[in-house]
C-alpha cells in the first residue's frame, strides 16, 4: 500500500539512486495505467504477450504516459484539469520528479520525448481561456521547465513525433474548459484542429475540417513511419448524428474521412478513445469505449470491420495487429482474423497504451 | 442473535443464487426474436396478397408487440441489426428522407399525407410497403440466426479459451445485465423524455410510432421486456421489481392518449412525468435487487470521457 506521504518520501530519495535503463525494468514492450480492483492506481509495464513486466503504485487516475527511448523512465500524466506528472523510474518504483505546470497552466493528459530523450513535450492549456501550449522540459537538467510553444489551437490533448523527430503533430481538441474542472465553455463555437509544429514552436500547417464538422474534436493521433497521420475523434454535436470518427491526413494533402456504415457507426456513440496503426501499417483502428467497439480501416480510410468488446479502450501496435485493452482488464490480440484473448488482469486498464 | 440471524436470512433472499445468462438466452431472448421472425413472415404474406394499410394494420401491431420483448438489446449481432429494423430515434430524419427520397423519385403521392394513407394496390407506394415488408421478414430472420448460431454460444462459453468478446462468466452477465438497464434508461429518457421535450416546450411529434398510436403502449411493453429479463437472469422471484413494474401499469394506466399527443396539456404532462418516474423506479429496483448483489457497476473507460 503506497500512500501519498510514502510518495513525498520517494521523492526525496531519487537523487542518490543510478538511472538504468529499460532491461533493468524487464524489458517491456508497452506501458499502461490502472486501477487495481483494491482501488489503487499504478502503472505497469507489460510485454507482448499480455503479461506484466512492472508495477509501479501512482497517487492518483492517470490518464497517458509517455516512455523515455533509452533510460526506464516513464512520465504518468494526471486526468485532465492535470496539476502534476510524475518522472517514475520504472526499475526501481522510484519517483524521481514531481513536474508541476507553471502558474496558469494546466496538463492535458499526453506528452512525448523529443530530441533522443533530451527533451520532454507536454500538451498543456492556459488555463483562463484553454489555449494550446506545448510545455518543453530538459531531461538532462532534472526535468527543468525549459520554454513553451503556442499550438495553434484551443485544448489540445494528445501530441506525436512526426517520423524523423523534426515536426510535431498536434490534436488541438477545440474544446475550452473551466480551468477548475472539465466544464466545456465553447461547444458552439469551437473549432478543433491537426497542427503541425516544427521543432523551433512554429506552425508548419494546421488542417481544419468542413464547418459542418466543427463541434467534431480532433483528439487522438497514430503516426506512421511514411508520415500518414491518423485522427481520432469525439463528437459534441447532435447525439445519433453519427459522424465519421477517424480522419487521415498526409502532410500538404486534403484530410481523408474514413466511415463506418451507418448502424456502425451509430454503435460508436460518436466518441473514439484511442488509435492505433496495426504493426503492420496498412489498417489503422480506433476504439470507443462507449460502444464497446472497436473498427478497422484500410489506410486509405475504407471499413475493415467491428470487434465489440466491452469497456474497449487502450490501443497500439502488436505484431501486424493490435494489443488492445479494456476496463474489466482484458488484453486482447487483434488481427485481420478477430480478437484473440491474451490475459485478465486485475485491474481496470486506464484509456491508452504507450508502444516502448 | 435472532436479528442477525434475520438479517442473513434477508440478505441471502437478495442475493440470486446463480444469475444465469443461459436461463436468460432460453426463456427470453432467443423465443423472443423466434416470435419476432414468425411475426414478420406473418406480416410480409398479409402484405403480399394486400399491401394497402387498412390490410397491414393488425399484422404491423402483431410485428411490433412481437418485437418490443427483444428490441431494446443492443449487444453484438443487436448492436447494428436492430438499427435498421428500429431505427428510432432519428434526430437527422433519416428514415423519412430515404422513403421520400424512394418515393419521390417513383410517385408524387409521397409528398400527400392523405395519398399515402389512401394509396392504390398499383402504385410504388403500396409495392415500396410489400417490400419493406418482406425485408423485415428477412431482417427478423437474420437476427435470429445470428443469436441462435453464434452469439448465444459466445456468451454460454464466457471464459472459455479463445473467447476473445467474454474472458469470464462475469463479463457475460454484466454484459446482458447492462441490457436490461440500458432498454429501460432507453424508454424512460427517449421513449417518454423525447415526446415530453421542455415544459415550455413539448415535442409530442417526437413520439415513437406515434402515427399509428402506439407510443404508450411501447413504453409498457418495453418496461415489461426489462422486467422479464431481470427475473429471466435472477432464476427467482424480484418482490420490489415486480411491484415497480406494477407501477408501471398503474403509471401508464391513467394515460388517455396513447400517442402523447396531449402533452401540451399540464395534466396530461404530470401523467406522463409519473410514469416516467415509475420507469426509473423500475429501473433502480432491478438495479438494487438484482444488480447490486452481483456487484456491477459502470465502465470504467466508458464513464471518463477523454
Amino acid at each position: 500500500m503506497t500512500t501519498r506521504r510514502g510518495f513525498i518520501a520517494s521523492l526525496l530519495a531519487a537523487g542518490a539512486a543510478p538511472r538504468l535503463g529499460w532491461a533493468a525494468a524487464g524489458n517491456p514492450s508497452y506501458l499502461a495505467a490502472a486501477r487495481d480492483t483494491g482501488g489503487q492506481h499504478a502503472l505497469y509495464g507489460l510485454d507482448r504477450a499480455g503479461g506484466l513486466r512492472f508495477r509501479v503504485p501512482l497517487p492518483a487516475r492517470g490518464h497517458a504516459g509517455a516512455g523515455h527511448p533509452q533510460l526506464a523512465e516513464a512520465v504518468a500524466f494526471a486526468r485532465r484539469p492535470g496539476r502534476f506528472a510524475l518522472v517514475i523510474d520504472c526499475a526501481t518504483g522510484i519517483v524521481r520528479h514531481k513536474l508541476t505546470p507553471p502558474p496558469g497552466r494546466h496538463f492535458n493528459g499526453h506528452g512525448v520525448f523529443a530530441q533522443d530523450g533530451a527533451l520532454l513535450l507536454t500538451a498543456e492549456q492556459a488555463s483562463a481561456d484553454s489555449a494550446g501550449i506545448i510545455g518543453l522540459w530538459d531531461v538532462a537538467a532534472g526535468y527543468v521547465r525549459a520554454g513553451e510553444w503556442a499550438t495553434g489551437g484551443v485544448g489540445p490533448h494528445d501530441i506525436r513525433l512526426m517520423p524523423g523527430g523534426a515536426a510535431l503533430a498536434v490534436a488541438n481538441g477545440g474544446i475550452a474548459t473551466d480551468p477548475e474542472d472539465r466544464t466545456k465553455l465553447n461547444i458552439a463555437t469551437m473549432r478543433p484542429n491537426l497542427a503541425y509544429l516544427d521543432l523551433a514552436g512554429r506552425a508548419q500547417e494546421i488542417v481544419e475540417l468542413d464547418t459542418d464538422l466543427h463541434r467534431n474534436s480532433i483528439r487522438h493521433l497514430a503516426v506512421r513511419g511514411d508520415g500518414l497521420v491518423g485522427f481520432a475523434m469525439q463528437w459534441e454535436g447532435e447525439p445519433g448524428a453519427a459522424p465519421p470518427l477517424l480522419g487521415l491526413h498526409r502532410r500538404g494533402a486534403a484530410p481523408v474521412l474514413a466511415e463506418a456504415p451507418l448502424a456502425d457507426e451509430i454503435a460508436m456513440q460518436g466518441y473514439a478513445g484511442s488509435i492505433a496503426f496495426a504493426g503492420a501499417g496498412d489498417d489503422i483502428a480506433i476504439t470507443s469505449p462507449r460502444g464497446g467497439r472497436l473498427h478497422r480501416f484500410d489506410a486509405t480510410g475504407a471499413f475493415r470491420g467491428a470487434v465489440s468488446r466491452s469497456d474497449i479502450c487502450g490501443l497500439a501496435p502488436l505484431g501486424d495487429g493490435y494489443l488492445a485493452s479494456d476496463g474489466l482488464g482484458g488484453l486482447l490480440a487483434i488481427g485481420p482474423d478477430g480478437a484473440r484473448p491474451l490475459a485478465r488482469h486485475g485491474c481496470a486498464w486506464d484509456n491508452h497504451i504507450v508502444a516502448l | 442473535m435472532r436479528l442477525t440471524f434475520i438479517a442473513a436470512a434477508l440478505m441471502l433472499a437478495t442475493v440470486p443464487a446463480r444469475a444465469d445468462v443461459g436461463a436468460l438466452l432460453d426463456r427470453h431472448i432467443l423465443p423472443g426474436l423466434a416470435a419476432f421472425a414468425d411475426a414478420t413472415g406473418a406480416l410480409a404474406d398479409d402484405a403480399a396478397a394486400d399491401c394497402r394499410a387498412p390490410a397491414l394494420r393488425p399484422g404491423l401491431d402483431a410485428a411490433f408487440d412481437a418485437w418490443l420483448p427483444v428490441g431494446d438489446l443492443r449487444i453484438e449481432p443487436s448492436e447494428t441489426g436492430a438499427l435498421s429494423i428500429a431505427f428510432w430515434p432519428d434526430p437527422r430524419g433519416f428514415t423519412q428522407r430515404t422513403l421520400a427520397r424512394l418515393v419521390a423519385e417513383e410517385d408524387p403521392v409521397a409528398g400527400d399525407p392523405t395519398a399515402f394513407a389512401e394509396y392504390a394496390t398499383d402504385n410504388y407506394t403500396c409495392r415500396l410497403a410489400a417490400t419493406i415488408a418482406a425485408d423485415l421478414r428477412r431482417q427478423a430472420a437474420a437476427l435470429a440466426t445470428a443469436w441462435t448460431d453464434g452469439f448465444a454460444a459466445t456468451l454460454r462459453s464466457a471464459g472459455a479459451p479463445g473467447n476473445a468478446t467474454y474472458l469470464s462468466g462475469d463479463e457475460a452477465l454484466r454484459a446482458v445485465y447492462t441490457q436490461v438497464l440500458g432498454g429501460l434508461e432507453f424508454t424512460a429518457d427517449q421513449r417518454l423524455g423525447r415526446p415530453m421535450g421542455t415544459f415550455d416546450r413539448p415535442r409530442p411529434a417526437l413520439a415513437e410510432a406515434r402515427r399509428s398510436g402506439r407510443s404508450l403502449r411501447h413504453v409498457i411493453l418495453a418496461a415489461q421486456a426489462g422486467h422479464d429479463m431481470a427475473l429471466a437472469l435472477a432464476g427467482h422471484d424480484l418482490p420490489v421489481t415486480t411491484a415497480a413494474m406494477g407501477r408501471v401499469r398503474d403509471a401508464a394506466g391513467r394515460i388517455s392518449d396513447p400517442a402523447f399527443a396531449d402533452i401540451a396539456d399540464p395534466a396530461a404532462r404530470l401523467r406522463v412525468e409519473v410514469l416516467q418516474q415509475a420507469v426509473d423506479g423500475l429501473h433502480t429496483a432491478i438495479a438494487a435487487e438484482l444488480g447490486t448483489p452481483m456487484g456491477i457497476a459502470p465502465g470504467f473507460n466508458a464513464q471518463d470521457g477523454d
